[in-house]
């Protein structure tokens, strides 16, 4: 096994070969990346491979890390039931 | 409505939970984990001085006296969410939503992971795990296993490993890739593991003590590393994949040049059971994000954090921050920041007397004291870093005033 396939995402699977071709061909930030190959969206929301996903990119030449969140942090920020959304109690 | 919500029971919030109620606060904390202490349930430290630091005993300690002064506990529930209220903070958590009129954030750090081929293979878990299975639910991570990073949490809690009765064979470097980075070069890693010498003064000030730059260190690094506590570290190997079918069966390894190139020749398996990454801690600051708090990137704290004072506020009325969620230090100094914490809320709150608006200053005074004698550093720079971002605090704040 290499380094390229090597699994950077692993909620959806995306390894770093498929994001260094997604920077390397559209010149993008993460957020694009998360965008075009989901990296970052699975049930985790992020969790694990948000910062890997920013250094890939800033390695790769794209837009450096900055004092503003590339990945946005979105609620739910754990995993919840519908029913606990709906507000039921325990 | 209450008058203080703390989502973490670590060292940060249980201090900020005790302040907070001494001074008369209805004060609840929630936590997602089994039991309150936080990272301390996992900490077994030796002192310079030869006495033992028990984490376990201390979160105990700090936990009674919570529940002595009437703070309310809950574990086992996670907050997915929050929002501004006219009165303070409502607080969405998997046991319904909560009211409060001040709210602090005390939510530790999460591990950084580093990808090398292999790391998604059942058996290769985070440093911090190991930590939690061995010293909190007594659980042996595995047999035989190979850390790879070396960092002070890697070498901390490879002795607690060895502690528990588990072998560690080993602490490598990982592979070079992208993320890696110079967490795979020997140069800068013998860098940080020379700050480790108080931890173990003997074994390493007979490897570092000797060499005058970190540079020639690294260059004249024995191959086979040298030993602490027994655990061969090895600054001049690299772990090129975790490899096994079903579950980890051993580590592919190589010898690497002073500046990381792999030399040609030099592959072996090492068998193994289980493997560690080590890739170093960031603030989890996710709750302060989603809250809308203004956030700044600092290395030297451990990547983004919420902008905030030496008082502990942030840029959001009513919302304060303590621990490792505002940089990586020791539990030490994350428990000081709590107690600065609580008696600034208890100030924002108006029960504070003038001999209690006195404390707060103590209080920060000790946090800075905490801070440079704190037995482990994480990163190199923090003072610095701190007063930068304290400075940018006030500026912002200025603005504000003035517009
Ligand atoms: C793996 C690891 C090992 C460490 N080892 C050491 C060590 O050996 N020595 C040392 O000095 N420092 C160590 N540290 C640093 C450590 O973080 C501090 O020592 C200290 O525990 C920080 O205190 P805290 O109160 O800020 O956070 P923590 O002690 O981490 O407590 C935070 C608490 O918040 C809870 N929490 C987080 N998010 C939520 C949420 N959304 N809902 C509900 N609850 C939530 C967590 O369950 C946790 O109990 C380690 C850190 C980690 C991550």
């Amino acid at each position: 096994m290499t380094n390229k396939e090597t699994v950077i995402c692993r909620c959806e699977d995306i390894t770093m070969r498929e994001i260094q071709e997604t920077v390397e061909r559209f010149q993008c930030s993460s957020r694009e990346v998360k965008l075009r190959t989901r990296a970052g969206m699975g049930s985790c929301g992020g969790r694990t491979c948000r910062g890997m996903v920013d250094k890939l990119v800033e390695q790769l030449g794209g837009p450096p890390i900055s004092n503003e969140i590339a990945l946005s942090y979105r609620p739910p920020v754990r995993p919840v039931s519908f029913g606990v959304l709906g507000g039921e109690e325990k | 409505m209450i008058d203080l919500l703390i989502v973490g029971a670590g060292p940060a919030g249980l201090r900020a939970a005790i302040a907070a109620a001494e001074n008369g606060l209805h004060v609840s904390i929630i936590d997602e984990f089994v039991k309150p202490g936080g990272r301390l349930l996992g900490q077994l430290h030796e002192e310079p001085d030869g006495s033992w630091v028990n984490g376990v005993e201390e979160a105990e300690r700090m936990y009674h006296r919570a529940i002595q002064l009437g703070v309310e506990i809950s574990t086992g529930v996670s907050v997915y969410d929050l929002a501004e209220t006219p009165a303070g903070w409502s607080i969405y958590t998997t046991d319904g939503v909560r009211e409060s009129r001040c709210l602090l954030l005390a939510t530790g750090a999460s591990e950084t992971p580093i990808p090398i081929p292999g790391w998604t293979l059942p058996g290769v878990m985070s440093i911090g795990a190991a930590q939690v299975m061995g010293n909190v639910h007594r659980v042996k991570p595995g047999h035989k296993g190979v850390v790879i990073g070396v960092n002070v949490l890697s070498v901390a809690i490879a002795r607690e490993m060895q502690l528990c009765g588990v072998t560690v064979d080993r602490i490598v470097l990982p592979a070079h890739n992208l993320i890696s980075a110079d967490a795979s070069n020997p140069e800068k890693m013998m860098e940080s593991l020379l700050r480790l010498s108080h931890l173990a003064p003997s074994s390493l000030m007979k490897i570092g003590g000797k060499f005058v730059s970190p540079k020639l260190a690294a260059r004249f690094y024995p191959r086979n590393g040298f030993k602490i506590w027994g655990i061969p570290i090895q600054l001049r190997k690299t772990a090129l994949e975790i490899i096994g079918e079903e579950q980890v069966r051993g580590v592919r390894i190589a010898a690497i040049s002073a500046t990381g190139s792999v030399i040609p020749g030099t592959e072996e398996i090492v068998d193994a059971d289980f493997v560690c990454i080590a890739g170093g801690l960031t603030p989890m600051a996710e709750l302060a994000a989603v809250a809308g708090c203004r956030f700044h990137y600092v290395p030297q704290l451990g990547g983004h954090v919420p902008l905030h004072n030496e008082r502990m506020q942030t840029t959001l009325k009513g919302l304060y921050v303590a621990g490792n969620i505002t940089g990586v230090e020791s539990a030490k100094v994350a428990g000081a920041q709590g107690r600065v914490a609580g008696l600034s809320i208890a100030d924002e709150l108006g029960v504070l007397s003038a001999a209690g608006k006195e404390k707060i200053k103590e209080a920060v005074d000790q946090t800075v004291h905490t801070r440079k004698h704190a037995l482990i550093q994480f990163n190199q720079g923090i003072e610095e870093a701190r007063h930068a971002l304290y400075t940018e605090f006030q500026q912002l704040t200025d603005k504000k005033i003035s517009v």
